[in-house]
């Protein structure tokens, strides 16, 4: 310890007695030569580092302007992000715009009074048995009113309304296991009972054997219902099953008129009903 | 080879010091790092290798400067002395202690270097703002430099 001690003591004032000596005689050709060759030592900063200057002297400038780009790409990433939500809400309200006009053109042939409601719930449980339309009986809607769908260019019953509640109403669509609906087909040439199955495609049954029914055939509601008004598109003949040798009636599978699984505004046709139907 | 490292370090140190007064100064302030570099030997490293590295930590500095050749060479001798004397009875390696160390050496061989300018060339080098924010940067700077280096010494085996 003390060696060590006493070679600190000794380093100390040589290395001072050496400063000292530069200091104090810096002409003297010693402390010249000292110098010039201690000078080297500035060699790989001074020479090789202005020659790769040119590399290194933008290093902070390049640093920043990185982080400044990045923060920049963020902001613009985030705003594409925006944009491209506004472009999506943009495009979904110039369907809708499209829809709804052709809707509107196409209500001036629905030949009733009635009220427009959109679809604002649907039971995934209950695709085709029911949905929510966010009218109800604030707006005039009443138990049974015929509910009429559109899709590209056409009309058709979509279903009946059977709870109304002060906001909105749930509608009974013509797909479900429940709905009957009494149609005929062109120009009242027979009757027959549309009965829903809780899928896309309804049964119409009791057709009486030796009718002109036939697949491709467009239906409608009878004149021999209450519940809905007559000549409402119902739906296209999709397949006609035959007669089974034990019934004297026939039966077809029929597709609705409208999808019924994409409603999004439907037409609640206001028009008195007998009073003893009134319930439900 | 420690004495291989030792001139490895030394000049590391030059040219990050020269690179970083040339290219991150702000308004011709800049932090020391040969003063830390130099605090960090007199820290870590025994007595002989401390003094004998700031001698020429020192001796880079003068020949960086126009003036006093040898200056700040007296100036880091006598600081590494000192720091040797004093680690003994307090603990520098903990941060904090180096940056009050840091700190008070940096006014101590401002000063010093100024009184000897005065007193030896007649030359008033120190700047006022200088004097008032390199303190703070070198404090800043010696933990940074001293924790590099240990890194260095424990990955190499160095000081």
């Amino acid at each position: 310890m003390n060696r060590e001690k006493d070679i600190a003591n000794y380093a100390a004032i040589f290395f001072a007695a050496v400063s000292l000596f530069f200091l104090l005689f810096p002409s003297v050709r010693l402390a010249q030569t000292a110098r010039i060759l201690l000078s080297y030592s500035l060699y790989p900063s001074l020479h090789y580092g202005a020659d790769y200057e040119h590399f290194v002297r933008n290093v902070p400038g390049n640093i920043i302007a990185i982080l400044r780009t990045d923060q920049e790409n963020r902001v613009l990433r985030d705003r594409i992000k925006e944009l491209e939500i506004s472009a999506g809400a943009a495009e979904s309200l110039r369907e809708e715009n499209r829809r709804l006009s052709a809707e509107m053109k196409l209500s001036g042939e629905v030949p009733f009074r009635g009220i427009w409601a959109r679809v604002v719930n649907k039971n995934t449980q209950d695709w085709y048995g029911s949905v929510f339309i966010n009218k109800g009986e604030r707006d005039g809607i009443e138990l049974n009113s015929t509910v009429i769908g559109f899709e590209d260019g056409r009309f058709g019953l979509a279903g009946r309304v059977y709870e109304v509640y002060p906001y909105f109403s749930k509608v009974l669509l013509i797909t479900n296991g429940v709905s009957a609906v009494i149609c005929s087909g062109p120009g009242g040439g027979f009757e027959g009972l549309a009965e829903g199955r809780g899928t896309w495609m309804m049964k119409v049954n009791y057709v009486p054997e030796g009718s002109d029914i036939s697949e491709g055939m467009q239906l409608f509601t009878s004149p021999g219902g209450v519940l809905f008004p007559q000549g409402l598109p119902l739906g296209r003949v999709q397949k006609v099953h035959p007669k089974e040798s034990f019934m004297n009636f026939i039966s077809a599978d029929v597709a609705p008129a409208v999808d019924l699984g994409s409603l999004r505004e439907v037409y609640v046709v206001k028009r008195p009903l007998p009073s003893d139907i009134g319930e439900r | 080879m420690p004495f291989i490292w030792d001139a490895v370090v030394y000049l590391l140190a030059g040219i990050l010091h020269w690179w970083w007064t040339a290219n991150l100064s702000f308004f011709g302030v800049a932090p020391n790092l040969i003063f830390a570099a130099a605090l960090t030997y007199a820290i870590m490293a025994r007595p002989l290798r401390a003094i004998t590295m700031c001698f020429f930590f020192g001796v880079y500095l003068d020949l960086l400067g126009s003036s006093l050749f040898g200056a700040y060479a007296l100036i880091y001798t006598v600081m590494a002395y000192g720091v040797h004397l004093v680690k003994r009875n307090i603990d520098l390696v903990a941060p904090f202690a180096q940056i009050v160390a840091a700190m008070i050496l940096t006014v101590a061989t401002m000063a010093c270097y100024q009184t000897l300018s005065l007193a030896l060339a007649k030359i008033n080098p120190l700047q006022l703002k200088a004097f008032l924010v390199e303190p703070f940067l070198n404090a800043l700077a010696a933990p940074v430099m001293f924790s590099v280096l240990a890194q260095f010494r424990k990955r190499l085996d160095l000081l």
